[in-house]
């Protein structure tokens, strides 16, 4: 019985310990834990089940050893993994080790195994050899493959939140924005801490209230605010404004405010999130970009100016290149058919070159051509072009086209007025110039200029140069000239000066110039004019003036002549008739009777014709005394010197001849005719000055007091003197010693002043020259 | 025809004491003087007998001597002229001469010199006078010849013998003999050299 008992109870216990053991196997096989055993002796191994199927194995495919255990552990982890055993079991710890293992598939898994000695043995077994060291191990063994990957993703899930949270402050700082939560319920507010910063607080602060907030808010913006939340509190649509805050230095912020409602499960509202971004600079770079477009589009319209791109995405025109050309911007850019079509027949063909070029090259180009608007209107326009580069590559053109028509009709005007400018110039042989002669520089030297001294204007000489064509005679009185009005910083005007041409030509020139007194020391604008045909003009003038002189003395000569015939003709007349009559009484004379009647009458034919002839003669006397008898009156002589001086003046100067009056301040009056003493003053001083004409000097005009109420008055030169032979008879008609002479002056001279009742003679001077005296009647004489 | 063989010196002088002079100077010696202050009186004039020459001064108040000169040859009276000139000069003596002047006298001149030249301009008018007078009488033997005498008169000067001339006029040698005849007859011609000498007097142009 007991043995029966006993043998139920073994079975019992059999079963019970399959029951465990089976329990086991399920329970490892659920947890992936295995055990095993190592007996250390014989390096056996036992695994469970589980183990087997931990490396990747089929349970009890095969007997384990050592050897085959460790051939499966991951290379890296072996020598770690036993070491650290033998170490811990040195140290008495029971070792613990997570560690590697490849599977026969190359699958790597990590496994956990807890080492133990206690279970190695049953009670009362000797746990360990003589040495110390425990005869068997045991342990388990535990896949931690997706634990430990689950691990470290979590781990790096919230390292990457960390990071991420990171950036978000970063980024809200950096963005200027920040997020906000509302608690509703609480009325309580969570700022971020570039919230802070951005309504100018310190982000540890610590929380804020609404008040405070609503206080922040810009008084003008406060109900804007809060009735913007209101409303996304009940539509539910997320409020988003734009409000300005003060901040607690005073300063305003522009802010963007979102915010979206958070509803519980039953609907209602407890939270609300939202960012708030500090847009002021936006805004302000926003305005100013505003700002900057419309200055660019103004600034386009009042320059008549547009820009344009070209490239693979299209063509682009700006509004005003629209207007430029006067094209619809609604049909939008032209092709470049098109755009030929704007551009004015004799420019098109060079436009189109340009085109292809641009594209066949990929060059730019700066050009003025004109177009024709649609509505028939011509204008200049200037086109730039640039080829756009990006990193090394050509992505089209990008430029500029500006209606240059104003300026280029005033280009043209100008040119046409410099071209008039410079031809008046040349015709009037006057150059302009502006220079600074102290400095040496040159702003202005117009081309006549140039050729006025002698230059090609292509060779723009230097202003040394000039200096150098001055005549060396006329050099020093032009710089001196220069220099003191540079000094003095007053105009000149150097009236006359010679410049001497390389050819060797000399020219005459007068150069003036104006000098702005509060301007810069030595700076001059002016002209320089030849004036050498006006100078040959004048010269030519004075030669006519002389040959009219000439010619009036020629004809006075002629005169003479023409009279001396008709005194002639009038002389002869009876003369003739009287020969003729005598010789015709000599006839009736000597006729056989003569006869004696007729030879009477013809006698008397010849009286009557010699009085004819006396009469001729006295005819004669009377024309020389033009106008008879004489009209005497009391003249006072320094008045008729005065008047000869006057009309004598400009000869006499010419010839470098000055008249000096010595007459006595107290000599009387005399009785003359005045038209006679003139003639004789005349008569006397132009022969002194042409005694002189060729030497210059002196002519003198003296008068004393002579016996028998007369007056001695003198004329002396400083001329050729008198001749030395025949000097009596200088006062005889028709002698002269003048080639153009008539030899009448001196005659008449003596016979006005001799009917005037005194003398006239001459005598030589010590020095040089001759004086003539004559002698006049005061009233006086005349009365006695 | 006695009184119409004196001489007449016509005198034209502006000057009047000159004018006298001459004219008594002319009559002196016997010839007639018929004296004028101007060309245009001298013109007015009734007939001027011959012969008789022209004393003319050849500065005139209206006209010079010498364009007077050149109006009388224009109205075809041919009279010797004496030039007197108070101032002539060379040119316009030579031009006086030329056109036909007898003499140019410088006043005052040798009474005898202005007589020479009177007494050379009355013969050259004496002969002018006969030559009119032949030329005349020819000129009336002329016009007697019929036009058939005239016209072989023109032939046989021209140096033609009678068979020409026959051939010329279209007419037999015997009729141009009979012709012939008559015009040597009418002209009073002594030889064919004496008719000749009469053609070339009257100005008839030979047949060449």
């Amino acid at each position: 019985m007991a043995n029966e008992h006993a043998q139920k109870t073994l079975a019992e216990l059999s079963r019970e310990l399959q029951e465990s053991n089976a329990r086991l196997e399920e329970a490892q096989r659920v947890a992936h834990v295995g055990h095993w055993e190592w007996d250390l002796e014989t390096d056996v191994v036992v695994w469970s089940d589980e183990t087997y199927r931990i490396f990747g194995l089929s349970p009890q495919e095969r007997p384990m050893d050592l050897a085959t255990v460790q051939s499966m552990v991951h290379p890296e982890d072996r020598e770690p993994l036993y070491r650290g055993v033998d170490e811990d079991l040195a140290a008495g710890v029971r070792p613990e080790a997570e560690f590697r293992i490849v599977r026969p598939s190359g699958e790597v898994r990590t496994v956990s195994s807890l080492t133990s000695e206690r279970w190695n043995s049953l009670p009362g077994d000797a746990k360990r050899d003589s040495s110390g060291r425990p005869y068997k191990l045991f342990g388990t063994i535990q896949d931690i493959t997706d634990r430990k990957r689950t691990e470290e993703a979590f781990q790096e899930i919230s390292r990457k939140l960390q990071e991420t949270n990171a950036r978000l402050e970063e980024a809200q700082r950096i963005a200027n924005v920040g997020h906000y939560s509302w608690n509703l319920i609480e009325n309580r507010v969570i700022w971020s801490d570039e919230v802070y910063r951005i309504y100018g607080l310190d982000p540890r602060q610590g929380t804020i209230d609404l008040a405070k907030v609503s206080e922040m808010i810009h008084p003008e913006d406060r109900e804007l605010v809060f009735r913007a939340a209101q409303e996304a509190l009940q539509s539910g649509v997320p409020a988003d404004i734009e409000h300005r805050l003060v901040r607690p230095n005073g300063e305003v912020r522009t802010i963007h405010s979102v915010g979206t409602v958070k509803r519980d499960p039953s609907g209602r509202p407890y939270e609300m999130f939202g960012t708030a971004q500090d847009i002021t600079d936006r805004k302000r770079s926003e305005q100013a970009f505003k700002q900057s477009q419309f200055y660019l589009s103004e600034g386009q319209r009042l320059a008549h100016m547009g820009s344009w791109a070209f490239n693979d995405s299209g063509h682009y025109w700006s509004d005003e290149l629209y207007k430029i050309y006067g094209v619809d911007p609604q049909n939008g850019a032209p092709t470049i058919d098109q755009y030929l079509a704007l551009v004015h027949p004799q420019d098109r063909a060079s436009m189109a070159e340009t085109i292809r070029r641009m594209q066949e090259e990929h060059c730019g180009f700066d050009q003025i051509e004109r177009i024709v608007r649609p509505d028939g209107q011509l204008r200049y326009i200037r086109a730039v072009a640039v080829p756009f580069i990006e990193q090394g590559v050509f992505k089209g053109f990008i430029g500029t086209t500006m209606d240059v028509t104003e300026q280029e009709l005033l280009t043209q005007e100008l040119r046409r007025e410099q071209a008039y400018l410079a031809e008046a110039q040349s015709l009037a042989h006057i150059g302009s110039w502006a220079t600074n002669f102290h400095t040496k520089q040159i702003f202005h030297i117009s081309d006549e200029t140039f050729r006025l001294h002698g230059f090609d204007p292509k060779d723009r000489t230097p202003l040394e140069r000039f200096f150098d064509t001055i005549h060396p005679e006329d050099a020093a009185t032009v710089t001196a000239a220069i220099d003191q009005a540079i000094q003095t910083r007053t105009d000149f005007d150097i009236r006359e000066y010679r410049v001497c041409h390389p050819d060797g030509a000399v020219r005459f020139v007068r150069a003036i110039g104006h000098h702005n007194p509060s301007g810069e020391m030595g700076y001059y604008v002016g002209i320089t004019m030849d004036i050498t045909e006006r100078k040959k003009a004048e010269q030519e003038r004075e030669k006519l003036r002389q040959l009219e002189a000439d010619l009036a003395h020629i004809n006075r000569v002629n005169m003479m002549g023409e009279l001396a015939a008709a005194l002639a003709h009038e002389i002869r007349q009876p003369i003739a008739a009287s020969i003729t009559s005598a010789s015709a009484c000599l006839r009736w004379l000597a006729r056989d009777p003569p006869d004696l009647e007729r030879a009477r009458a013809a006698a008397a034919r010849i009286e009557q014709d010699g009085n004819r002839a006396a009469d001729v003669i006295s005819r004669l006397r009377s024309f020389y005394k033009k106008g008879t008898p004489p009209e005497r009156e009391m003249i006072d002589i320094r008045e008729i010197v005065r008047e000869m001086t006057a009309l004598l003046r400009k000869e006499a100067v010419q010839h470098s001849i000055r008249i000096h009056s010595e007459l006595d301040e107290a000599a009387p009056n005399v009785l003359a005719d005045r038209v006679q003493l003139q003639q004789v003053f005349m008569n006397l001083m132009l022969n002194a000055i042409e005694a002189m004409k060729s030497t210059g000097g002196k002519l003198t005009i003296g008068s004393r007091p002579a016996p028998e109420g007369q007056i001695v008055v003198s004329i002396g030169d400083t001329g050729v003197g008198l001749p030395a032979e025949n000097s009596e008879r200088i006062f005889d008609a028709f002698h002269t010693t003048k080639p153009q002479g008539t030899g009448m002056g001196l005659a008449i001279t003596r016979s006005i002043v001799e009917a005037h009742g005194g003398r006239v003679w001459a005598t030589g001077n010590q020095d040089a020259g001759a004086t003539f005296h004559f002698t006049l009647p005061t009233k006086g004489a005349a009365d006695a | 025809m006695k009184s119409a063989a004196v001489p007449t010196v016509f005198i034209i002088d502006d000057d009047p004491g000159m004018r006298q002079a001459i004219h008594d100077l002319v009559e002196s010696v016997g010839l007639r003087a018929e004296s004028f202050a101007t060309g245009e009186a001298f013109l007015g004039a009734k007939q001027i007998g011959r012969p008789s020459c022209l004393v003319l001064d050849i500065r005139l108040p209206q006209m010079s001597g010498l364009d007077f000169q050149r109006r009388l040859a224009e109205s075809g009276m041919q009279i010797p002229i004496i030039f007197v000139t108070a101032h002539g000069d060379i040119p316009m003596s030579v031009r006086a001469l030329k056109s036909g002047a007898v003499e140019f006298l410088t006043k005052p001149f040798r009474d005898q010199d202005l007589l020479d030249a009177i007494q050379q301009a009355l013969e050259r008018d004496r002969i002018a006078q006969v030559q009119e007078a032949e030329t005349h009488n020819l000129q009336q033997r002329y016009r007697a010849l019929t036009a058939r005498e005239h016209e072989v008169m023109t032939l046989v000067v021209s140096g033609m013998l009678n068979k020409q001339i026959a051939s010329e006029i279209g007419a037999s040698e015997a009729t141009v003999k009979i012709h012939r005849g008559n015009v040597m007859h009418k002209m009073q011609a002594a030889s064919v050299v004496d008719l000749v000498r009469m053609a070339d007097k009257l100005k008839l142009s030979p047949r060449k």
